[in-house]
């Protein structure tokens, strides 16, 4: 035990040496870019690791972590490193003007993670020079050696991996339904989830309402979204007798058309909502997690039994799951199969938007924030059975679990390579998924 | 408005490194999806592949970038059991997930800080090409033809070079898709059921068509690489794949003319947009009764919006593109 914490130790200075080294050479190369006049102006950058000793917050510096400076047009000032000791760099900079801070999270030492990954890009404003330097904070928590033990680390991965797995599990039940009600596989579902988001960002920031008030709405919005995606594109695709490949290669385009029509209304960056953005976690026995969090998860359970119920009690949910199963033989017992079609996308789409809105309470709304969640939301279906609603539910919340809690062995950056083992594995032992039915499926 | 020069750019792009590497990209690609109807949506790791094996053999083991060629077919054979194994068998969709997942794997792999010190992280492998560069016949510092086709010394080269790829490709295709290897193929396209029961192994034949098509797209990922002089890894995003496609579609699949004459096309309409949205959003955006309708920042999304509208389009009125066949698109088999 003790010959590794050393070994770790060399490793991270060798490390910190490493992007000290890396940091010297381009901050020789750019620092052409913008000159940093003798102006007294400077950005002071810090970065700190909070540690809970004994119920108190103690700080510690962390030296060696990249942090990119660009003003406000997007010119690279430079690329700087944390001192030693202080964990601290002043950042000479030419003028009052608007700038980023970039921290580079990659540069962190391994096991150390920013509190919220979010927060890695501090903006400033041309009038927050008050003084002639401002003062940049950036705080981890560290996952690894200090501070919590290997149970804590791992009830803390298993709770955040239940949260995104409840939200995977939500998006997914009309994919697969989608899926099992007119065989389509549907690429563009991610586009849904980001449509979510999207829509309660524009309601709640744009125009000032309280997300409460405005979540019905949105999730009401995102069902008409997803009966309008099947009323124009794929009600006329199958009226026209085209394809199930076709589809697909169709439902890639929606999805390409989309997200760019996001990207051009929305722009790149990923932005929070205006309600419940800012709070402090707080201790659950083992686990530390925000009200906000806590609260969508409790509420994505209710859902989600809802969703269940509904399939297995209500007449229409029965429809629903006897066209998934085989259309033919339900529209042939007097189903109105079309209208149960466009009950499964109105639901789907809903759902969908519903997923969108708590991920973005989680992690903030972006344009892309569907399109990285849809290889997730495949592997779950894959892993429940494709076409099945309750296989659906089972494998994304799975899948969610099994990604936050890889985090723990493989870097976070790769965390999501464990859902691609899973989607091989289960195609090599059972390619019907746990609850498909043995059929063919080739 | 400078329609003179739009009009220059778009038709030296008709011809340029883009549409050649596209091309490539394209002729492997429809050698699955075309020929044999395999849904392969990361086509872009194939190229990867490519990119990667000359940039690392040239930069971390100090031998010859020509080593890279061998070490890429390598990658690309592991990739194809990767992703063929499990899902070969089974319904087209299935590979659709497994490519379109491992693709976007490959790219955060080979730009994790993890194993930088292989694949170089997000920066990538850079000025590898040296070894490319010499053996030019012609002089860097020098214009070459005439316009709108002019280009330095060292681009010359390149495209030259890439064209002729494409086509010792393009004949290789030709040929093998006229011989009972490739007449296999197109069966296992048409009816699965019926190639097996003709004692055939469906299974490897559609694993070779795999292999064969990746091969060609680690050609393309490599003048890619060599074009630039380096390997980035977002060049090699999941979106790319979709842009092939896109190009494959409109030239005609299953057809090797379609997958060297749209990309041509594909690029040709792109310049062209993307010169045109340029040109009048330079002078501020364009505003309709003060309504901002496009920045000069918003012309990217939008292009990329027309390829996706693009594609939607074509695979409803005109799935066999400009060449192709309808009777060649029948791809419903589930």
């Amino acid at each position: 035990m003790q010959e590794r914490k050393t070994f770790h130790a060399v490793l991270s200075c060798v490390k910190a040496l490493v992007v000290l080294l890396a940091a010297l050479f381009s901050v020789g190369a750019s620092s052409s870019l913008v000159h940093a006049a003798d102006s007294g102006l400077s950005i002071d950058i810090s970065v700190f690791d909070q540690v809970v000793v004994n119920g108190t917050t103690e700080r510690q510096p962390v030296p060696g972590v990249t942090v990119l400076v660009k003003t406000e047009a997007g010119v690279a000032v430079g690329e700087f490193v944390t001192g030693t000791g202080t964990g601290t760099v002043s950042v000479p900079v030419p003028e009052k003007a608007g700038y980023t801070v970039e921290l580079v999270l990659s540069s962190l030492p391994s096991g150390m993670s920013l509190i919220d990954e979010n927060k890695a890009i501090a903006v400033i404003t041309k009038d927050a020079f008050t003084t002639s330097n401002k003062k940049v904070t950036f705080f981890t928590g560290s996952v690894g050696e200090s501070g919590a033990s290997a149970f804590e680390r791992i009830a803390q991965r298993f709770a955040d991996g239940v949260r995104l797995g409840l939200v995977i599990a939500m998006c997914s039940v009309g994919l697969s339904l989608i899926f099992g009600t007119t065989g389509l596989t549907n690429f563009a579902h991610g586009e849904m989830v980001a449509f979510g988001g999207l829509t309660m960002f524009l309601f709640n920031v744009t125009l000032g309402i309280p997300l409460l008030i405005a979540a019905p709405f949105v999730v009401a919005i995102g069902g008409l979204f997803g009966l309008a995606i099947n009323g124009l594109v794929f009600a006329k695709l199958r009226n026209r007798g085209i394809g199930l490949v076709s589809q697909l290669v169709v439902s890639v385009g929606l999805s390409i058309m989309l997200r760019n029509i996001f990207l051009y209304q929305f722009g790149g960056r990923t932005k929070p909502f205006g309600d419940f953005s800012m709070q402090t976690a707080k201790s659950f026995g083992p686990v530390s997690m925000t009200p906000r969090d806590l609260t969508t998860a409790i509420l994505s359970l209710i859902v989600l039994v809802a969703v269940a119920l509904f399939l297995s009690r209500s007449r229409t949910g029965k429809a629903v799951r006897a066209v998934s199963d085989n259309p033919t033989l339900a529209s042939s017992t007097g189903i109105d199969t079309q209208k149960i079609i466009r009950i499964v996308w109105f639901a789907g789409g809903a759902l969908a938007t519903l997923g969108g809105i708590f991920r973005g309470l989680d992690e903030q709304v972006g344009f892309d924030m569907g399109s990285k969640l849809i290889f997730l939301m495949f592997a779950g279906i894959t892993l429940g059975g494709l076409g099945s609603a309750y296989g659906a539910l089972i494998g994304g919340f799975f899948v969610g679990i099994l990604v936050e809690m890889a985090s723990l062995v493989v870097p976070a950056e790769l965390k999501a390579a464990p859902a691609l083992f899973i989607l091989i594995v289960v195609l090599i032992v059972r390619p019907q998924g746990i609850l498909g039915r043995k059929q063919r499926v080739g | 408005m400078d329609w003179l020069k739009i009009l220059e750019n778009t038709v030296s792009s008709l011809v340029g490194i883009d549409a050649a590497y596209f091309a490539l990209a394209a002729l492997g690609l429809n050698i699955q999806f075309g020929y044999t109807g395999l849904l392969n949506f990361g086509q872009a790791a194939f190229m990867a592949c490519g990119a990667y094996g000359i940039g690392m053999t040239a930069q971390y083991f100090d031998v010859s970038m020509w080593y890279g060629i061998p070490i890429a077919l390598a990658f690309v054979v592991i990739l194809s059991l990767l992703v063929g194994i499990p899902t070969l068998r089974l319904r087209a969709d299935y590979l659709a997930i497994v490519t379109i997942a491992t693709a976007e794997i490959v790219r955060l792999f080979v730009r994790s800080v993890r194993f930088k010190r292989f694949f170089g992280g997000s920066d990538g492998i850079n000025s590898f090409s040296t070894q490319f560069r010499d053996l030019s016949p012609f002089d860097p510092s020098k214009q070459y033809g005439f316009r709108p086709f002019q280009y330095s010394g060292y681009t010359f080269w390149t495209l030259i070079v890439a064209w002729c790829l494409v086509g010792i490709f393009g004949f290789v295709v030709f040929y093998l898709m006229r011989s009972p290897w490739g007449r296999v193929l197109k069966a296992i396209r048409e009816d699965e059921d019926a190639v097996r029961s003709l004692g055939k192994n469906v299974y490897s034949y559609k694993m070779q068509a795999l292999v064969m098509g990746g091969v060609i797209g680690m050609f393309s990922g490599m003048v890619f690489a060599l074009d630039r002089g380096s390997v980035q890894p977002d060049n090699y995003s999941r979106d790319v794949t979709f842009y092939v496609l896109t190009a494959l579609v409109l030239g005609g699949v299953a057809k090797v003319s379609g997958s060297i004459v749209g990309p041509m096309i594909f690029w040709g309409l792109y310049v062209f947009s993307d010169n045109t949205l340029r040109e009048l959003t330079r002078d501020g955006g364009i505003s309709v009764f003060g309504v901002g309708l496009l920045q000069k920042s918003q012309v990217g999304p939008v292009n990329y919006m027309l390829i996706g509208i693009g594609l939607m389009l074509l695979m409803t009125f005109r799935p066999q593109g400009i060449f192709g066949n309808r009777k060649e698109m029948a791809l419903d088999g589930r």
